[in-house]
């Protein structure tokens, strides 16, 4: 057994409803439900350096439109505070996909792209609202997380990169001077070894 | 259920916002008609919710927080309310905004007495976008890809050499492949196909349609 750590973003779920109780999630609420700007304040200070990060990660976008991201999402927090469902995803994983979508589109942007479509178009709505499709998706994030730390260091590096650092394979692979092939390759093992099925 | 999915890469540039745009609204649209590509997805944004919380903070400085503080009043941009997919048969909600409306509002050009085709833009300058139409029974004369063709079946099926794809399903095709699509005997089919067309986009295009102009001659 590993020794168990909190981290800032865990969360406490009270089984019998399945609810996230956590703080964030709870702030998340309370800029819904009452506009509390105090509450933003806290969300901003734990979420704003991550989101930065994230942002930097990939070593391709400047300081400034890395703050003007940061910018952007975290509106998008106080705008889209309403959609927030406890029961779907934890307050991280949401302002997760708030980031990842804003960043597409900032790249978007920043390439010209002329286009109808906004990267929450084409990204995946979570839209199980049946408790049965939700604890299915709970027990699947706490599976991910709990085998993420197993991960061999060649194989938590590579996911790293394909997720956290908005480049594609191929991008990836020329940075790391290996074969296309290998890259995919390293993906898949550690895509079976946090048992997300693919049986192709 | 779709029985022909894209490929774990596929889904995690889709997961990861990394997919081309005109790819990833391809692949997306899949996933209105796959949970089981859904699940995947939704486990892979789980992976990477998980490095998300694991950066090391940067960081911000306390002028970017009054910024934000000052700005929260500005009103809200529009957004569309995403229509859920409750039915397999009607069309995914992306493809409605890109038609402005119905496959019948659409201009097809006609390539042979069974195969039209409407090109769509997405604004993705790297992409050809566009639907096919095929008649029930129709076949496309054999022919060859020089990129990668994405191909999604939005209404009744085809078959080639290699299956039989009905709504939903999703192929996947490498330059090379040469494969004579034919459509199901009792239903017109309509599918997307995403190309990569790079800049030589119109020299493809119309090596590609050759064949079809001689056999419309013949």
């Amino acid at each position: 057994m590993s020794v168990v750590t909190k981290k800032p973003g865990d969360e406490v779920t009270n089984l019998e409803s399945g609810r996230r109780t956590d703080e964030w999630s709870q702030c998340l609420r309370a800029i819904a439900k009452h506009r509390d700007r105090a509450a933003f304040a806290r969300f901003f200070k734990q979420f704003a350096p991550l989101i930065k990060a994230f942002a930097l990660s990939g070593s391709t976008m400047s300081a400034n439109h890395a703050d003007e991201l940061v910018q952007e999402v975290m509106l998008k927090v106080w705008q889209k505070a309403d959609g927030f469902n406890p029961d779907k995803a934890s307050a991280s994983t949401w302002v997760y996909t708030i980031a990842r979508n804003c960043r597409t589109d900032l790249y978007r942007r920043l390439q010209k792209f002329d286009t109808p479509l906004s990267a929450d178009d084409v990204s995946l709505d979570q839209d199980g609202e049946e408790p049965a499709v939700m604890l299915h998706q709970r027990r699947t994030r706490d599976r991910v997380r709990a085998m993420m730390d197993t991960l061999p260091a060649d194989q938590a590096h590579i996911l790293a990169k394909v997720y956290m650092e908005g480049k594609s394979h191929s991008e990836v692979a020329s940075e790391l001077d290996l074969p296309l092939g290998t890259v995919k390759s390293r993906v898949r093992l550690a895509i079976q070894k946090l048992q997300i099925q693919m049986e192709d | 259920m779709a029985k022909f999915h894209p490929d774990l890469h596929m889904l995690t540039e889709l997961t990861a916002g990394t997919l081309s745009l005109a790819q990833s609204a391809c692949v997306s649209m899949h996933l209105t008609y796959c949970g089981r590509c859904q699940e995947i997805s939704e486990a892979q944004t789980a992976v990477a919710a998980n490095l998300f919380e694991d950066l090391e903070p940067v960081t911000v400085s306390d002028s970017q927080l009054d910024i934000v503080m000052s700005r929260l009043d500005e009103e809200a941009p529009l957004t569309y309310p995403k229509e859920r997919q409750n039915d397999t048969s009607s069309t995914p909600a992306v493809l409605q905004r890109l038609m402005h409306g119905d496959f019948s509002d659409l201009t097809w050009k006609k390539i042979t007495s069974s195969l039209r085709i409407s090109y769509l833009s997405t604004g993705d300058p790297y992409y050809e976008f566009a639907l096919y139409h095929i008649k029930a029974g129709g076949v496309i004369p054999e022919h060859g890809h020089r990129g990668s063709e994405m191909t999604l079946v939005l209404e009744g099926g085809f078959s080639d050499s290699q299956g039989t794809y009905h709504a939903g399903d999703f192929l996947f095709r490498e330059s090379g492949d040469v494969h004579s699509p034919a459509a199901l005997a009792d239903e017109d089919c309509i599918c997307l196909a995403v190309l990569d067309a790079p800049l030589k986009f119109t020299r493809l295009r119309h090596r590609w349609m050759n064949p079809f102009l001689q056999l419309k001659a013949s």
